[in-house]
């Protein structure tokens, strides 16, 4: 049972760190319609800035906090330099763009960092509580609390504020959205923005337990993509409890099922996958998308 | 570079550049060092692969980011065929066939939601291959991986085996061609072509997106299962590495750069696969992977038709700066405009937001 217990939560914490990337690939898709799959690279460029502020001596949280300022930075830039020129356009070609970015997010961390794996501090204490008998680490405990607190502030934003309330407008209808005054081009910078501070806590909160590569979010990014699918492309919530769903049950097919193991655990997401798509195509809960033509 | 194109499009002319190129390309692995057969061999290899890749993610519009997975079943298939000491016909069929029918289960389930989705679930081909690979020691070799050594050449050719080997890839690699040039010429190429640009009027006329994006995937995944026999036969050896997602991705690279939805595209695309990383490799290996990004995305940008439509765009720059002095500004029309070539462009394709 302790074991058990153990695994559950375990499986949370890294639920936390797909759901955090497969967030942000959902805010991306809402403001823009693509999917961004570079996202992933662009968490682990995030991770780097955080790691070479920590060289300079600042306090783990401090670092943390700046890398995501300047991926919030980056992803604007990325936005209006590079995917700009694309939307509207065939949807694929800037699908293809974003596939080129994580080659190119990948590579520009391997030529500056190199290949070899680096530590990388832990935000949390590395101690263990018990709880109801089973030994859990607070590294785990805090990396949960942290995605349901980012949560809880991006629903305050989107529901209660003023620029969640464009910034849904420009997802929902960007002509619309321009008619009536809205500056389309900078909220979605915004969004995109928003998207790579996510994949920046994401990036913070997976580079202790993996240590930092940088291929390191390759797998984040394909267990993200299972979320987002399984979850509905279009609902966050969704994918955020398809993403601990995911990370809870390969953790526990890893120890329960021989044949999966911890190597194959991998290939649990997208089981589900395959079921989810052929049940229920639109995504757990996910609405039908109707095209006009 | 008018009397250029005029004499380009005499019927003997083409003739004769077909024939001359042959010519050169069965009479070069006699003349050429070793290294550089066995870099035109592995050409061969993923053209085969990109061509592949092509008709599902150039023709069929259906971005698709697991082809190395197929890739890899290939060419583990034929490594245990030889293995055990099947017919070589019966290796490369089994080769072909085994990632069509896993193609087709895949696709069954990914081509259901439509749009990226076959996109999000191949990404995890290569990612899911390679631990399986690793686990399944028995047919795979695990981690260290398995060889055949099948393509050695025989005695009464009097070749070497690199030349041997040439041959051998080069023939199935024409075969493979030849085979999608008709395929996406004919009826199935049209359907194909109408799913990749509104599946609203492909499903108006009669003609069921699902299933030509089920059928697409399955021909991509057997294209790219022979390609993984040709693999063997070239490399004689292959491990989970194989498959490394780097490798996928490189694939799709080589796909756009050559160019999406052409025939010539795909081979550019084989000749990029191999010598750009041999090139940077050499240079420093640190920045392959940024080079490519850098590549691609450039690529994108400035060449949205990949080095394919090369040619066509200095045509059309040309034929510009001449008119632009003489008459209408209006020079290109649409006839001239390639069908498949409409696949990737930015400026084409700009439907309503509605």
């Amino acid at each position: 049972m302790d074991t058990f217990i153990q695994l559950v939560i375990d499986g949370l914490a890294l639920g936390s760190v797909y759901a955090a990337l497969a967030l942000a690939i959902v805010l991306v898709n809402q403001s823009t319609g693509l999917i961004n799959f570079s996202q992933g690279a662009m968490a682990v460029l995030s991770a780097y800035f955080a790691y070479v502020l920590i060289g300079w001596g600042f306090p783990t949280i401090l670092a943390i906090l700046g890398s995501i300022v300047v991926s919030f930075l980056l992803g604007a830039i990325v936005e209006r330099l590079l995917i700009r020129r694309f939307e509207g356009g065939d949807p694929d070609t800037a699908v293809v763009v974003t596939i080129g970015l994580l080659t190119l997010f990948t590579g520009i961390a391997g030529w500056i960092w190199g290949y070899n794996n680096r530590q990388f501090p832990s935000l949390f204490p590395l101690e263990t509580v018990d709880i109801l008998g089973a030994v859990v680490s607070v590294r785990s405990i805090g990396t949960t609390l942290t995605i349901v607190g980012i949560m809880v502030v991006l629903q305050l934003l989107f529901q209660g504020t003023k620029l969640g309330l464009a910034l849904r407008a420009v997802a929902i209808n960007p002509s619309s959205a321009a008619y009536s005054g809205l500056p389309v081009g900078r909220l979605l910078m915004i969004g995109w923005g928003l998207a790579a501070a996510l994949g920046a806590v994401a990036g913070a909160l997976v580079a202790p337990a993996l240590t930092l590569t940088p291929g390191m979010m390759d797998t984040a990014l394909v267990y993200a993509l299972a979320a987002v699918i399984i979850g509905g492309l279009n609902s966050p919530l969704g994918a955020v409890v398809a993403a601990w769903g995911i990370g809870v049950l390969e953790n526990l097919a890893a120890v329960y099922v021989p044949f999966i193991g911890y190597d194959l655990k991998i290939a649990v997401p997208f089981i589900i996958l395959f079921v989810v798509l052929l049940v229920r195509p639109q995504g757990l809960f996910g609405r039908k998308v109707v095209v006009r033509v | 570079m008018n009397r250029m194109s005029k004499l380009l499009s005499n019927t003997w002319v083409r003739v004769a550049v077909v024939v001359v190129v042959a010519a050169l390309l069965l009479i070069a692995p006699l003349v050429l060092p070793v290294f550089a057969n066995q870099t035109l061999t592995r050409m061969g290899v993923y053209a085969v692969a990109v061509l592949g890749l092509n008709i599902i993610m150039g023709y069929t519009g259906q971005v698709m980011l697991g082809q190395i997975f197929f890739l890899g079943v290939g060419a583990y298939v034929t490594a245990y065929g030889v293995n055990n000491d099947w017919n070589i016909v019966v290796t490369f069929f089994a080769a072909c066939i085994l990632p069509g029918l896993l193609g087709l289960v895949i696709a069954l389930a990914a081509a259901r939601l439509g749009g990226l989705a076959i996109a999000m679930v191949t990404i995890a081909l290569p990612i899911i291959g390679v631990p399986l690979a690793k686990r399944l020691t028995d047919l795979t070799g695990g981690s260290q991986g398995t060889s055949a050594r099948f393509s050695s050449a025989p005695d009464w050719t009097g070749l070497d085996n690199d030349q041997w080997q040439y041959y051998m890839v080069m023939v199935i690699t024409v075969i493979g061609f030849v085979l999608a040039y008709n395929l996406v010429r004919g009826k199935f190429g049209r359907a194909m072509a109408i799913v990749r640009d509104n599946e609203a009027v492909a499903r108006s006329i009669g003609i069921s997106p699902y299933r030509y994006k089920v059928m697409a995937f399955t021909i991509a995944s057997i294209f790219g299962g022979a390609s993984g026999f040709l693999y063997m036969v070239a490399v004689q050896y292959t491990s989970p590495e194989t498959m490394s997602f780097a490798h996928s991705i490189s694939l799709l690279a080589a796909m756009v750069v050559g160019g999406a939805a052409s025939i010539a595209g795909s081979l550019i695309g084989g000749v990029y696969y191999v010598l750009v990383p041999q090139v940077t490799n050499a240079i420093d290996p640190t920045v392959t992977a940024i080079s490519q990004g850098i590549i691609l995305v450039a690529v994108l940008f400035i060449l949205p038709g990949g080095l394919v439509s090369l040619p066509r765009v200095i045509r059309r720059l040309t034929r510009k700066r001449d008119t632009a002095v003489a008459t209408s500004p209006q020079t290109t029309s649409p006839m001239h405009q390639d069908a498949g070539q409409a696949a990737e462009g930015p400026e084409t394709e700009r439907q309503g937001q509605s």
